[in-house]
């Protein structure tokens, strides 16, 4: 009699444990506690991963394209492509993105979330642009003007600071500083301010502008020449200062009157010209170090059409500067020393050796002649995902209802039980997925959905031996306990046949076929968990013989 | 008591017409493989118009394009379906592009066109994927058998533990013929596709069979320690009686959650869930009327 007084305990004890841990995964699984709630920080922490067919997104998958390089170089030549393209998608501002390599020199990029696919697939798509340029003989670093647009630019200047200097004087005879500066500034940017600039540190505006302000001018006076900077002239009031040492700030008003520059007449030409030599020519690049200081330099190797081309460009530049650009950027610009016509080129620079490399690495990915080759992609738009992630939710709680009214009506008590135990077990599955996390497909949704019809499985394989056992004429709470006993071996046995089935499909599959065999995995150790643990805790409890008398909540029709 | 064995030659009639049927489907028509599988594109595309749309307009556009093997196909609530040879970003583009200016005009109100979906998949891809999936399947039948046999090795004794195990594997193909049989089908007269997802369904419905099975296989093993006295076929029969009821319970349960995401859970999984739903109803006939009687069979066979 003791024995079953601390048993009874116990039982009470697992059912409360229950409780506490079902409260718990409801806190986690619900989205937004109030802040009010303790601890509410940590559990609005969880929410569920969305593959790329719920939220919209997609999933690239690119060759490349390495017959051109030797098999030595293609592991870094791969780590190449994927630090360019790492660095592209980078710029797209999309949360989480995944970019890795894969088996056969594949590149998988999973892009989520709502965002331009097509220019995203254009701009990761761009092969890796190396350019060679070299001076541009139209480039000047001061624009020649024809006399008249001297006279016309000298005439422009002078205008202005004469304007400058009427300004002066109608502040030096008592005008308000801001309401002039509203009325003839001619920077945009603090013409609604009345001329104010806002308090700022050292070191933002131009020299002449910081000299007036930090130097010559003390707080409420204003300059008594205007102040000539690359902008125009300036006249300008130091109003206030604030903070000390390096956070010291100053607030100044302005009025701008611009002038224009020869670049104003002149349309300024760049620098550099291009030439036909670009990173389809290059063969490969490589680090080399000079064999006399040592020092680590970058070799390429054209192939004939771009050793051609590079032997003309060293001819016609002799003596003179060369640029090659990166994604337009010039990354080298190394002076032609003598004509090359061996089709090699070495860049000399001051490198350090993981700089030498990086470079190599980064020519070597842009000297692919089509580097990558999109081969797959599936996309999903978002409105779409959203109706599917709506539709299978809406589905899986009508079959979840219907699963209840059946065990109900066919189990009575314990099926009321193990619709309470399954509830219990959907939400402990949602945690797994979330605190993980799994990434819910919509195909992995399905695998969930399947599993919760599944879990019912060891309830009923229980019940039917609950059942036999009552049926022998055995008192209540001894069936139960024979219930389990004789049904753990066939549940135990049958659902590691479709856990091997799960972990073969994880193994094997694609993502969208891992997506479902990985919840239904989760989903069938859990309800294996929880029906030795929940359900069996909660018919325990229920079955104290005061409930034998009535066999029909057990579905039993008492045959002597 | 109901005698399963004793009438097994009619559920063997059965399953052997049901399987006959099955492969005079498949060498009629033989598969509707999806583009994860051949390679191609599917574009996914909602047309709101007030006219009626031409799906030969599309068509159209796609021959203008040089695109091969173009399908269209209305689904619901304005949705088409567009099918064709795997094609590039650039040609997938110029595609929409065209479709649109064509079908839409963009100064009637309430006319659009949104892409919801596009996959291209390269033949290469497809290709691994098929291989994948084939080795997947033998995978998974490799170890069934291995863990059957593993699983029922105390038991030797009418019938060799392998036996179980083999038995159980004969049901396996048994389903999965039918299935197929089922897709070749309704790959002719339907247009349902051979996907991955068709493959995933494919292999759930293994494991759910094969635990169907050994639920029952479990209960011989018990009652021939507890039930000596009795035949092996009595044993057996006894067997499939006490675990009827469970099988078609459990069946019947996944198939409510089934039938639910069938009917409500849209159209990008229907077809997967239907692969499901019949491999359940297969897989649930083949534990009671085929695995055991095959064992039993099998013991006669000895003799």
């Amino acid at each position: 009699m003791k024995a079953h007084i601390i048993s009874r305990k116990r039982i009470w004890m697992s059912f409360i444990a229950i409780v506490i841990l079902t409260f718990f995964c409801i806190l986690i699984v619900y989205p937004a506690i109030s802040d009010n709630f303790p601890g509410s920080s940590f559990f609005n922490r969880f929410v569920p991963k969305l593959g790329l067919d719920l939220q919209g997104g997609t999933h690239l998958v690119y060759q490349a394209d390495t017959s051109q390089i030797d098999n030595a170089d293609i592991e870094s030549a791969m780590e190449g492509v994927r630090e360019v393209v790492e660095r592209r998608v980078n710029t797209f501002g999309i949360a989480e993105p995944l970019v890795q390599t894969s088996s056969n020199n594949r590149l998988i990029i999973e892009l989520a979330g709502i965002f331009d696919i097509k220019a995203a697939i254009r701009q990761i798509g761009e092969t890796p642009l190396l350019e060679f340029k070299e001076q541009n003989p139209a480039y000047v670093a001061e624009p020649q003007l024809t006399p008249d647009q001297q006279i016309e630019l000298d005439t422009y200047n002078s205008d202005a600071l004469n304007r400058a200097k009427d300004l002066m004087s109608q502040l030096q005879a008592g005008a308000d500083f801001a309401t002039l500066a509203s009325e003839h500034t001619e920077d945009p940017g603090s013409q609604t301010t009345g001329g104010s600039l806002d308090y700022n540190p050292r070191g933002i505006f131009v020299p002449e502008f910081e000299q007036a302000i930090w130097e010559d001018l003390t707080i409420g006076q204003t300059t008594t020449e205007p102040v000539k900077t690359a902008f125009g002239y300036h006249i300008i009031k130091l109003e206030d200062k604030r903070g000390e040492g390096d956070t010291e700030e100053a607030l100044a008003r302005h009025i701008l009157i611009k002038t224009k520059s020869a670049y104003d007449f002149v349309q300024p030409s760049d620098q550099w010209m291009l030439t036909d030599l670009t990173g389809k020519n290059l063969t490969r690049a490589e680090v080399l170090f000079d064999p006399q200081t040592n020092e680590p330099q970058v070799g390429l190797v054209f192939d004939s059409e771009g050793k051609d081309l590079f032997g003309e460009i060293t001819e016609r530049n002799l003596g003179q500067p060369v640029a090659i650009f990166l994604d337009g950027v010039a990354i080298s610009i190394p002076t032609v020393q003598a004509k090359i016509t061996q089709g090699e080129a070495v860049i000399t620079g001051n490198f350090t050796l993981p700089d030498a490399k990086l470079l190599a690495q980064r020519l070597n990915a842009g000297a692919l002649p089509i580097p990558i080759e999109l081969i797959s992609q599936q996309t999903v738009g978002p409105t779409l995902g959203k109706i599917s992630l709506q539709k299978s939710l809406v589905a899986g709680m009508i079959g979840l209802i219907m699963i209840a009214l059946f065990m109900i009506a066919f189990y009575r008590l314990p099926g009321l039980l193990a619709v309470i135990a399954l509830i219990i077990y959907s939400i402990v599955a949602l945690v797994i997925f979330e605190a993980w996390p799994v990434t819910l497909t919509l195909a992995g949704v399905a695998g969930f959905i399947l599993s919760v019809g599944m879990a019912v499985d060891a309830n009923v394989l229980i019940f039917e031996r609950m059942r036999e056992e009552l049926r022998l004429g055995k008192p209540l709470s001894s069936a139960v306990e024979e219930g389990f006993t004789r049904a753990w071996a066939s549940i135990r046995d049958s659902n590691v046949s479709s856990l091997i089935t799960c972990l073969i499909l994880i193994w094997f599959g694609t993502s969208i076929i891992k997506g479902f065999a990985i919840t239904l995995g989760i989903g069938i150790l859990v309800s294996m968990f929880t029906a030795i643990t929940v359900t069996r805790t909660f018919l325990r409890l229920v079955a104290s013989n005061k409930l034998s008398k009535y066999l029909g909540l057990f579905n039993i029709k008492f045959k002597k | 008591m109901i005698d399963f064995i004793g009438k097994s030659k009619y559920w063997f009639s059965l399953s052997g017409l049901l399987i006959l049927l099955s492969f005079i489907c498949l060498g009629l028509w033989g598969l509707n493989w999806g583009i994860d599988f051949t390679g191609g594109s599917l574009m996914e595309l909602e047309i709101k118009t007030t006219a009626v749309v031409d799906t030969n307009a599309i068509a159209n556009i796609a021959y203008e394009l040089e695109i091969k093997d173009i399908r269209v196909q209305p689904s619901s609530d304005d949705i088409y379906l567009i099918r064709m040879e795997a094609i590039g970003e650039e040609l997938h583009q110029q595609l929409l592009n065209k479709i649109e200016t064509t079908l839409i005009d963009p100064t009637v109100e309430g006319q659009s066109m949104i892409e919801h979906r596009f996959d291209s998949i390269g033949p290469v891809i497809g290709a691994e994927l098929k291989s994948k999936a084939f080795s997947a399947i033998a995978l998974v039948l490799l170890a069934i058998v291995l863990y059957i046999a593993l699983v029922f090795r105390k038991v030797s004794y009418p019938v060799a533990s392998w036996k179980y195990g083999i038995s159980a594997i004969i049901a396996l193909a048994h389903d999965i013929i039918i299935i197929v049989g089922v897709f070749s089908l309704l790959g002719r007269f339907a247009g349902y596709q051979v996907d991955s997802l068709f493959v995933t369904a494919l292999l759930t419905v293994m494991g759910f069979s094969v635990h169907d099975t050994i639920v029952t296989f479990d209960r011989v093993r018990e009652n021939l320690f507890h039930h000596q006295e009795l035949t092996y076929k009595q044993i057996v029969n006894k067997s499939i009686n006490e675990t009827v009821v469970r099988s078609l319970n459990t069946s019947i349960t996944t198939l409510f959650v089934l039938t639910a995401v069938y009917l409500f859970g849209g159209d990008t999984i229907e077809h997967f869930m239907l692969a499901l739903m019949c491999g359940i109803v297969i897989g649930t006939f083949s534990s009671i009327f085929l695995a055991s009687p095959l064992l039993y069979s099998w013991f006669k066979l000895r003799k």
